[in-house]
């Protein structure tokens, strides 16, 4: 009797530190399962990370839990309560604020109304006919925006969202699921595009976030971030999890193992030696207020990570070496030969290739089909005497890059869009081979990639390399450049302030030189 | 000392210029406000009887049923939508309900004159509303469908003669007097009643626009429709209430016209869809949506009013007015463009 009692208390205990249940969730698209059978608890004040490859299921199973779609089988069940489906009204009102990549943020907005409307839809029940009030609305938003130390002030408050700077938005995003008192917040891949001091402040918001006992649960590829937050690890593999446990009981290799079913080498990737005969060389190139007397040298075969903070000019400077930006004082030769690049079609035809960082806004045609995207930037090499485009030459270029890249896909004719995040990344370097490229500016080439396909794209950068290429790697992923490169700029101030040779140099020495501190601790 | 007050003018001009600019950018409508006192004193310069209280009463007149249509599209564009329909339907809607009322009941009130129209409006924009909503298409594709759909009902069921009889009702609402004054010159100048209509719509778009949740759930889709329906906005909804909202107005401002014309002509209305649209797009609403204010549209109303009415007491010939139009959309068009790229 007193035994089966305190059972009952402790199981009702335990019941009450469970925010959230999905039991047995399965969910196909056409005859592809993107889940099969996924089961695990959500408990308040808990951070998790969902780890695996694009394509396991991680999408869907937030989009699921948010209410966007419903499941095929399975139930979610939320303080008790059990759901077949959610709404998204019905997941906001259950406490689940969900911070999409894109952040979920309408642009033309105030802050006050991206931070505090939802509050008010969600008392509204999700009905629009209902008066707007205004002075809690501005209450309500100054509030949460003071939780993650953003201005209160009126003029803030009244500021379109898609003026401010991207992490600034990213804790708008944050203060709306505080502001909606919401008991766990979503997060996919929040520190994609933020630099690492950005991200150390999110790491700090999201520390109030599980004071409060509110849970998090993220979603991400960058390992070394859910080192250091901490937390449990959740592991998807093709729409089933795997794995679930304190993530500092997995060593990043069991991890990736885990992800992928197959062992991830996390140890130097370059292992070729550059060529004697010289590339690319700068002489005190500068452009504007952006970066000064930038002097290097680039040989054949080799590659260079340059790296640094946001604002350290390296953006800019990869941009001048692939003439999208004029350079305003100095000189850039390639193979001994002084260039004037003015536009990026300038730098096309010496045979500089630059992926962007941005591949979806600047790079790929997602909606067009791969063949298209690939040939782009040798349309004119592919005419027929009509001026036509040569359909069978193309095929024959595409398909030969696809065979090399290992691109997979069935079918070139498919939209750039139904291929994983590693491939697109792939798509777009080869759409770069085809101009038989003297030199490649790589601009974070795996940002929002996952560990399996980071692989075969570090593989083929060694592979460009070794065939003669010159390849400039620009990344704020240390562990990236310490892989690849031979050698590591840092900058910073618009100065290249720091040389590393990178089969030496530590993560800490760069991280230091990019933040100016001599020593000590990242702040 | 003449050096540093020669270099300090124009640092101070400058940020002056940028201080205006940052305005601007907030506030779009003040540009067509200049626009506005810009012509004016242009007009009056070549033409002083233009500064007289007549003036005024046309381009009062003149802006109802324009400035009517203007609301509903500038709801329809904060949505992130168009509407070329809505001639079609102001025009289906004042003539069916003209020619019920005189075939059948002429002496029905003309309040209930007045709701006929404004709920059948209402209707057909429901029609827009649910098509949009069900096949997903774009809302400029349907909206010319319909209109040619609307028009095409009007003239083969409805009629094509012009209905010149009115009830005296009708007649009475078109000439009722807001203010009436003599002139120097002994004529009698009239401001129409039903211009209090116009400010009375303005004022309640300014309300749902900007004092309730759907207000502001218009200016979500308009910013982003994936996104608002993911935050939990009912697309909808939104959908349905901008294209009926719109439908109302539109009928609203064809029975107006009827009894200010004293005439239902079913050949009417057809062709000022762009002069409308032109004036919301001048009066600071962006033509991709989720910006825009009811101010500005009524001041883009006003803008063009005056291009069409008053440009010819200035002399400049009534060819010339399209001109006019046209290049202030583009000046207009490119201030708003750098204003976005800022």
């Amino acid at each position: 009797m007193f035994v089966a009692q305190s059972q009952e208390t402790r199981s009702s205990e335990h019941a009450s530190m469970v925010f959230l249940e999905v039991a047995g969730i399965h969910k196909r698209f056409g005859g592809v399962y993107a889940l099969r059978g996924v089961s695990f608890v959500i408990e308040r004040g808990e951070i998790y990370h969902l780890l695996g490859e694009n394509g396991c299921g991680k999408s869907t199973l937030i989009k699921i839990i948010s209410g966007a779609q419903p499941p095929d089988e399975g139930q979610i069940v939320i303080e008790g309560r059990a759901y077949t489906a959610l709404t998204p009204i019905a997941a906001l009102t259950a406490g689940i604020e969900t911070v999409y990549q894109d952040l979920s943020l309408i642009p033309n907005l105030t802050v006050a109304e991206n931070v505090a409307l939802t509050e008010q839809l969600v008392k509204a029940q999700g009905s629009l006919a209902r008066p707007l009030r205004q002075a809690e609305l501005n209450a309500t938003a100054a509030r949460a925006l003071a939780a993650v130390k953003l201005p209160t002030s009126a003029e803030f408050l009244a500021t379109p969202v898609g003026n401010l700077p991207l992490a600034v938005r990213q804790l708008v995003a944050i203060s709306r699921a505080i502001a909606t008192k919401a008991k766990l917040v979503i997060m996919d891949e929040p520190t994609t595009s933020l630099t690492r001091r950005e991200v150390d402040n999110l790491i700090r918001v999201v520390t109030d976030l599980r004071r409060d006992k509110v849970a998090v649960l993220f979603v991400t590829h960058k390992l070394e971030e859910c080192y250091s937050i901490g937390g449990q690890a959740i592991v998807f593999r093709d729409g089933q999890c795997v794995a679930q446990g304190a993530i500092e009981n997995y060593t990043k290799i069991q991890l990736g193992h885990l992800m992928t079913g197959r062992d991830i080498d996390a140890s130097r990737y370059r292992h070729a030696s550059a060529s004697n005969e010289t590339l690319l060389q700068l002489q005190d190139l500068g452009c504007r207020d952006y970066f000064q007397q930038v002097s290097f040298t680039l040989k054949r075969g080799e590659i260079l990570g340059i790296t640094g903070l946001m604002d350290s000019g390296r953006n800019e400077l990869a941009k001048t070496i692939a003439g999208v930006m004029t350079a305003s004082s100095g000189t850039l030769s390639l193979r001994g030969q002084t260039l004037k690049l003015r536009r990026p079609a300038d730098a096309i035809r010496n045979g500089i290739g630059y992926v962007p960082e941005d591949r979806l806004g600047e790079g790929l045609f997602l909606d067009k089909p791969i063949l298209s995207n690939m040939v782009a930037a040798i349309l004119d090499d592919l005419r027929t005497v009509f001026g036509t485009l040569d359909r069978n030459k193309s095929r024959a270029v595409a398909q030969e890059l696809v065979d090399e890249l290992r691109i997979a896909t069935p079918n070139l004719e498919l939209p750039v869009q139904s291929l994983s995040g590693g491939n697109q990344q792939r798509v777009l370097i080869a759409r770069w081979l085809t101009i038989k490229p003297q030199l490649l500016v790589l601009h974070g080439p795996t940002v929002g990639v996952d560990v399996g396909s980071k692989d075969t794209i570090y593989k083929t950068i060694q592979a460009l390399a070794e065939r003669g290429l010159g390849v400039i790697l620009i990344s704020d992923d240390l562990p990236e450049l310490l892989q690849n490169a031979d050698r590591i700029l840092v900058m910073r101030d618009g100065l290249v302030q720091q040389e590393f040779s990178a089969d030496v140099a530590q993560e800490e020495d760069l991280y230091r030189a990019m933040l100016g501190t001599a020593k000590g601790s990242p702040t | 000392m003449q050096s540093t007050s020669s270099t300090q003018a124009p640092a101070s001009l400058g940020s002056l210029g940028s201080r205006l600019r940052d305005k601007l950018e907030r506030r779009p409508e003040f540009f067509t406000l200049f626009l506005l006192i810009a012509l004016s004193a242009f007009v009056g310069t070549v033409n002083p009887s233009f500064f007289q209280i007549s003036t005024l009463f046309d381009i009062a007149r003149s802006s109802t049923v324009i400035g009517l249509f203007a609301l509903g599209v500038f709801v329809i564009l904060a949505a992130g939508g168009i509407d070329v329909s809505f001639t079609a339907i102001a025009a289906l809607s004042m003539y069916a309900v003209t020619k019920l009322v005189v075939v059948f009941q002429p002496d029905t009130p003309i309040l209930l004159v007045f709701m006929l129209s404004t709920v059948g409006g209402g209707l057909l924009g429901l029609v827009n509303g649910v098509l949009v909503q069900s096949l997903k298409a774009p809302s400029l594709i349907v909206t010319i469908g319909t209109q040619y759909l609307f028009r095409g009902l009007l003239l083969t069921f409805v009629g094509t003669v012009w209905l010149i009889d009115l009830p005296a009702q009708m007649d009475g609402f078109g000439k009722m007097a807001l203010l009436k004054l003599q002139t120097d010159r002994g004529n009698t100048i009239i401001l129409p009643a039903f211009v209090l209509i116009l400010l009375a719509m303005a004022l309640l778009t300014w309300w749902i626009l900007n004092r309730t949740l759907l207000g502001k759930a218009v200016f979500a889709v308009g910013g982003s429709p994936v996104i608002a329906e993911r935050l939990g906005y009912n697309l909808r909804a939104v959908h349905f209430f901008i294209f009926s909202y719109t439908g109302a107005l539109a009928g609203l401002a064809g029975m107006i016209h009827v009894c200010s014309n004293r005439l239902a002509n079913p050949f009417d209305l057809v062709g000022i869809e762009i002069d409308v649209i032109a004036a919301v797009v001048l009066g600071g609403a962006r033509i991709t949506g989720g910006t825009g204010t009811v101010m500005g549209t009524l001041l883009g109303v006003f803008l063009v009013v005056m291009i069409n009415s008053v440009l010819i007491m200035a002399g400049v010939p009534s060819t010339w007015q399209r001109v006019v139009v046209g290049s202030f959309i583009l000046v207009a068009g490119a201030f708003f463009v750098v204003r976005s790229k800022r």
